[in-house]
């Protein structure tokens, strides 16, 4: 089985955003970047899959900014066999997944796994996007895969308990979570990793359509910062209970 | 920036300081138990971090010095107790063993140091020989086809995780003028005959790293167990203590690092006199200071490795870095202690840690005095 997973290069979750002086971008100078968890996740899925089946293929493409390249070599690192950049500086969402699209066609995968949502602007919206292109089936937010006669089954959590989809090939899945946490690139992995050829074409030089409704930031904020809170002291404990119950009611109106 | 180190050996010892982060809320039970858990050195073999020093025709990544150093300064900020039995595995027990092994031994001993089921050691000190190492009294005799080894080795290092150590013995008598002659190396199954793992020290920092005794009585070992040639085993101790040494100094580097970034985080959230602790020149001017002296240890301990990858003499610039670095860890990590104040006595608190376990840093592998030993004879010699 050939497993594809498009990623997508973020800021790294440890590092403390600051919004840039124009106010309608994050300062992006030398901060940490990674490739976002939830295709992490995606990634651990498949590196699972061929723990238990090595004639598995799994790799990985972005459509990104050149320093997108990075992710892609952490991602080989992690055990993927093979990547390839689709280079842009800034594209639509519905350009990255009709680019997407034609890597699919070239590729031929029988699997893509798409982490459910970028974790920079949580759109979630190449996912589907990229399967509806295909004509492709689509399970969102799924747990688990398993190879089952005529096609996987996709697994996702619901309310409890799970629910289990039986998909055919090829197929498009969104990924919530693997079973087991991501797992840290190998010191071996990292060497044969720098080995690796990774392909590169400019997405404006593939022919694919870029138009299609996108979005402007007009501005953006740190969220305010918290206010002190409030220490109840006088009276015993039955009277402040009734006075932090009046102030959930009344003041926090979470009651 | 540091003019040692390449932007590969950056990246391995990242992925590593990556890796080692999770650990953090295993220390204190693991600590307290005295045992290292056993998942975690099969993580490092998974890693490839146990088989880093092994060269790549034996199938280890046959990375640098300078990658190893910097990779056992990550372990050690992490975890001291974790990074000083790696130091002794894929350190001083895999060098010696690339070094000296027959193809053979290589094939047969190298892939335990990596494959994550353990960890190797390397046996020379006695109860009554310590500096004086070649005074040691375990012997060796002919016994049929192999040898027969009878003694008590002391102090241990991953003596309980170890499918092997290299056991330093005597072949023939003691030579007071000569102390070194005799000594040989050899590769002795811990499942062999004869040998039996003595109870674990009790000590006051590194309590998750192993550390006894490992008695041998009438040890049985076939022939091939010999490392090197017979009477040359005090050079491969020497040759070995020599790379060991650059180790202890980037594990110094990595225990100061983690203590003062401690002190470093707490002095400015810490407020006294309605202000941050950080304002106050004296705290100031300490941690100036310690951050000083752990950027030059750094750079002593990468200078001997770059030598050393280089096939350069190194066992002066080994001994300067180990000597500086273990005396700046002492004082690196007190200051921590003294800047938490009573919080750094606390265990709630790692400083303490740290300064528990950095204070072996200056005994182990050649003591302080040993080191200004080895480089006063460099220096003076005629």
């Amino acid at each position: 089985m050939k497993i594809l997973i498009p990623l997508k290069q973020v800021p790294d979750s440890t590092v403390r955003v600051k919004v840039a002086p124009d106010g309608k971008a994050i300062v992006t100078e030398g901060i940490t970047w990674s490739i976002s968890p939830y295709d992490e996740y995606a990634i651990e899925m498949a590196l699972e899959r061929k723990d238990a089946d090595a004639s598995t293929v799994v790799a990985v493409v972005t459509v990104g900014p050149a320093r997108s390249r990075d992710a892609l070599r952490q991602a080989l690192a992690m055990g993927c066999d093979e990547a390839s950049l689709v280079t842009a500086d800034a594209a639509a969402p519905l350009a990255v997944a009709r680019a997407l699209a034609k890597v699919v066609e070239e590729t031929k995968p029988d699997l893509v796994l798409c982490g459910k949502q970028a974790s920079d602007d949580d759109q979630g919206f190449v996912g589907p996007a990229l399967a509806e292109i295909l004509g492709w089936p689509h399970v969102a937010t799924i747990t688990k895969v398993v190879p089952v006669e005529g096609g996987v089954e996709l697994w996702r959590e619901v309310e409890g308990g799970h629910e289990v989809w039986k998909a055919p090939l090829p197929g498009l899945a969104t990924v919530h979570k693997s079973e087991k946490e991501p797992r840290y690139p190998s010191l071996p992995g990292i060497m044969k990793a720098k080995k690796k050829e990774i392909p590169e074409r400019a997405l404006a030089a593939m022919g694919v359509d870029a138009s299609g409704p996108t979005w402007t930031i007009l501005s953006m904020e740190p969220p305010p910062a918290r206010g002190g809170g409030k220490i109840l002291k006088d009276g015993d404990t039955k009277q402040i209970a009734e006075q932090l119950a009046t102030a959930l009611r009344d003041e926090a109106k979470v009651l | 920036m540091n003019p040692f180190v390449g932007g590969t050996e950056r990246e391995l010892a990242g992925a590593v300081a990556n890796w080692a982060k999770g650990l953090t809320e295993r220390i204190p039970a693991a600590e307290k138990q005295g045992a290292m858990p056993p998942d975690v050195i099969a993580d490092l073999g998974r890693l490839g971090v146990l088989g880093m020093t092994i060269p790549e025709a034996d199938g280890g990544l046959g990375a640098s010095t300078v990658a190893f150093a910097l990779v056992l300064e990550e372990l050690s900020a992490a975890w001291p107790s974790l990074a000083v039995g790696v130091a002794v595995n894929s350190g001083i027990v895999a060098s010696s063993i690339v070094r000296y092994a027959t193809p053979d031994q290589r094939a047969r001993w190298l892939p335990k140091l990596a494959d994550g089921m353990g960890l190797g050691a390397f046996a020379l000190t006695e109860p009554t020989s310590g500096s004086d190492a070649a005074s040691l009294r375990t012997t060796a005799r002919p016994d049929g086809d192999g040898w027969r080894i009878d003694g008590r080795k002391q102090f241990i290092t991953n003596a309980r995780y170890a499918p092997f150590a290299i056991v330093l013995a005597r072949i023939g008598e003691f030579d007071p003028k000569r102390t070194s002659a005799g000594i040989t190396a050899f590769v002795v199954p811990l499942d062999a005959p004869g040998v039996s793992i003595g109870p674990s020290e009790r000590k006051l920092g590194l309590r998750a790293s192993d550390t006894s005794a490992l008695i041998l009585e009438g040890a049985r070992v076939d022939r091939d167990a010999v490392l090197g040639d017979t009477g040359k085993g005090f050079t491969i101790a020497m040759a070995g203590l020599d790379g060991g040494r650059i180790g202890i100094a980037a594990q110094s580097v990595g225990i100061a690092r983690a203590s003062l970034a401690i002190a470093k985080t707490y002095a400015k959230e810490r407020k006294q006199f309605g202000r941050p602790i950080a304002d106050f020149e004296g705290l100031r001017f300490s941690i100036a200071k310690a951050e000083s002296d752990i950027a030059a240890a750094r750079l002593l301990a990468l200078r001997a490795a770059w030598l050393r990858d280089r096939g350069r003499p190194f066992t002066r610039e080994a001994a300067m870095a180990k000597l500086y670095a273990s005396e700046m860890a002492q004082r690196a990590t007190h200051a921590a202690v003294q800047i938490l104040g009573g919080n750094g006595y606390m265990r709630d608190y790692a400083v303490e840690r740290y300064a528990r376990d950095g204070r072996a840093t200056t005994i182990y592998e050649g003591t302080s005095e040993i080191q200004r030993v080895v480089i006063a004879r460099s220096l003076l010699a005629a």
